[in-house]
């Protein structure tokens, strides 16, 4: 029982940090339609960037985070400027492919910029342990699920009253319309892409925090993945309740069927669930015209 | 004076080729291709059996990409699936290598129904998320399989002996490939020009308009993807053989990116554009690696260490480069160039 609290836990604490990062994958599918291939890798920039500032600058956690979100935002807004918005009225199959060319720069970029050894973020807090029960859980475990839950609070209540948030769903649901009525389709876009740079970016953060930075870390974007396919490639918050989900199932399967399992558990549910509801499970059925 | 290239009959539509001096010209570059193993010394050699063996992929992946308008992030999943076919077949069963060819086909097309059937029933991106899962769990897979795979120790491939015929040496390999290579072009070229052929671009046109047409989607789609496995995992069995050793590890991800990149490079939908985005992406690295030691030893050092990486950020450079500037890859150029050539001084 305690080993499947632990497992329990633990998942939720993983799948937390998927959800963000699919929730940045959610963002921009919503506002732009594009599945942006180099999410996972635009998250370990972040990161590497928040350690770079924490072993350089300042070890303090506020300091480190405020670095990561101004960093984020730059990035995003960067990205949206210099390589997607040329390409504005292509083709989506074109733009798909540029984000995977962008995954591919960014991913080996890594090497030249950093290294290729593993590092751990260290600025003080997140690796103590909380015992609750008899059951130990670390800080940062605790950190990441509150910030997720606040931010899925945060979100929802950003689309359903604020003037901006209206104006991305207004542009995600007909941008001709939203054109007409007076609403810039570029900066919803850039908007959007600063967005999810920083909540994925927040997700790499509190990755890097309890486990390690390495070049690897870009495969988070693909474990993000089946958890914005499962919550519905539109459906910011539902992503977010996916990635719990997809960490809960990963972490099950690698605790009682084998540790192959967990690797290969969210990309099976992926299949199950494309069977199943390929809108996912809060997305919206596409309703096509001709 | 020519004032254009018209097509008057359906025939001229679809022939192989649309005019006489093409075949000539083919027939230049195949001689060419066949002394070429007498005269290059053994370090370009290597790069002829690559950019050959790296051709039929990138033609596999055509049918699919090029063909029908659908993307797979997995085709290194079949490359590998074909070499372990391939492999297991021969090495371990001791069948003969045409056998093994034919299961390099078949184990890399079966996998593709079971990942194409339920992905392919949906429209756009999708086939994109379940191919890269695909190539993901396949490595898992194998790994745990070892009382076939041996796991992560992997199977010798010795190069093969056909008919009487041995391919040991590497002159002879490239004309195993150079063979494989011709045979896939023209396969591809005739599956372009048959009614299947049509059915898939015509999907990739305009899915709704060639379902009202009769097209039936799912299986087309369907059709096209195991086709397109099938072609790869043939390549993936001569890759196999040319490592002559297969494992996960030779198979990396980086691999499905080169294919899009050579598609990109060369030019959707055409097979002279994946010839031509071929020759180009297996030769930049080693050109950039020539232009950049010209400058300093230094730069030459940071290439064979980071080898993989630069690789990797040249392919996605020239992907991004190439959509933003020259959606139509080379063979746009190629096109461009021959109506400048023959309408100069006028432009058109």
């Amino acid at each position: 029982m305690q080993y499947f609290v632990q497992l329990l836990i633990s998942g939720l604490a993983i799948g937390a940090i998927y959800g963000l990062i699919a929730m940045g994958f959610a963002v921009i599918y919503k506002s732009t339609g594009l599945v942006n291939f180099a999410q996972g890798e635009m998250t370990m920039i972040v990161a590497y960037i928040a350690w770079t500032v924490s072993t350089t600058v300042s070890g303090n956690i506020f300091v480190v985070s405020l670095a990561a979100i101004l960093a984020a935002v730059v990035l995003g807004l960067v990205i949206e400027r210099v390589v997607m918005r040329p390409m504005l009225g292509e083709p989506v199959f074109a733009t798909v492919m540029v984000t995977i060319g962008l995954a591919v720069i960014l991913r080996s970029s890594i090497n030249f910029i950093w290294d290729a050894y593993p590092h751990g973020l260290d600025v003080g807090v997140g690796r103590g342990i909380v015992r609750v029960g008899g059951i130990g859980v670390r800080t940062g475990q605790i950190a990441v699920i509150t910030t997720l839950l606040l931010l899925l609070a945060a979100i929802w209540a950003f689309f359903r009253y604020s003037k901006t948030g209206v104006a991305m769903r207004a542009v995600a649901a007909d941008d001709r319309t939203a054109l007409l009525m007076g609403i810039s389709a570029t900066k919803v876009h850039a908007l959007a892409w600063a967005a999810s740079s920083v909540i994925a970016g927040i997700g790499g953060v509190f990755f890097a925090l309890s486990y390690d930075l390495s070049p690897a870390m870009f495969q988070l974007g693909l474990k993000a993945f089946p958890a914005t396919i499962l919550g519905g490639l539109d459906a910011v918050i539902g992503s977010g309740v996916g990635g719990l989900l997809i960490g809960l199932t990963e972490n099950l399967a690698g605790g009682y069927i084998s540790s192959g399992m967990k690797e290969v558990a969210g990309f099976a549910m992926i299949i199950v669930v494309l069977m199943i509801r390929p809108f996912g499970l809060f997305g919206e059925r596409d309703i096509e015209r001709v | 004076m020519r004032t254009g290239d018209y097509k008057q009959t359906y025939g001229e539509l679809v022939a192989l080729v649309d005019s006489p001096p093409v075949w000539l010209w083919s027939a230049v570059l195949v001689l060419a291709l066949v002394v070429a193993p007498y005269v290059l010394n053994a370090y370009a050699l290597s790069f002829l059996i690559i950019i050959l063996i790296t051709m039929v992929g990138a033609l596999g992946l055509n049918i699919l990409t090029g063909y029908t308008g659908l993307i797979s992030l997995g085709h290194v999943g079949f490359l590998l699936t074909g070499a372990y076919g391939y492999a297991v077949l021969v090495s371990k069963y001791q069948l003969p290598p045409l056998v093994g060819f034919l299961g390099a086909g078949i184990v890399p097309a079966l996998a593709s129904l079971i990942v194409g059937a339920p992905s392919l029933r949906l429209k756009g991106l999708y086939l994109a998320i379940t191919t890269l899962a695909f190539s993901f769990i396949i490595n898992t897979v194998i790994l745990e399989a070892r009382w076939l795979t041996n796991g992560a120790r992997g199977i010798a491939v010795p190069r093969p002996e056909i008919l009487g015929l041995s391919f040991e040496s590497d002159a002879a390999f490239t004309y195993l490939c150079l063979a494989t290579a011709i045979l896939t072009l023209f396969a591809t070229l005739n599956i372009r020009r048959s009614r299947v052929g049509r059915a898939f671009v015509a999907i990739r046109d305009n899915d709704t308009a060639a379902r009202v047409m009769g097209i039936n989607l799912h299986a087309y789609k369907l059709l096209a993807f195991v086709t397109s496995a099938f072609i790869t995992g043939i390549a993936g069995a001569l890759y196999g053989i040319y490592l002559s050793f297969v494992n996960v590890e030779g198979f990396p991800f980086l691999l499905s990116i080169e294919a899009l990149a050579i598609l990109i490079v060369g030019g959707l939908g055409s097979a002279l554009g994946a010839v031509l985005g071929t020759v180009l992406i297996v030769l930049l690295p080693e050109a950039t690696r020539l232009v950049f030691s010209l400058f300093s030893a230094q730069m030459d050092a940071m290439f064979t260490t980071g080898a993989q990486e630069l690789k990797s950020m040249l392919y996605g450079l020239v992907i991004i480069l190439f959509l933003r500037f020259q959606p139509r890859g080379l063979v746009g150029v190629w096109h461009d160039l021959k109506r400048t050539w023959v309408n100069w001084p006028l432009r058109y």
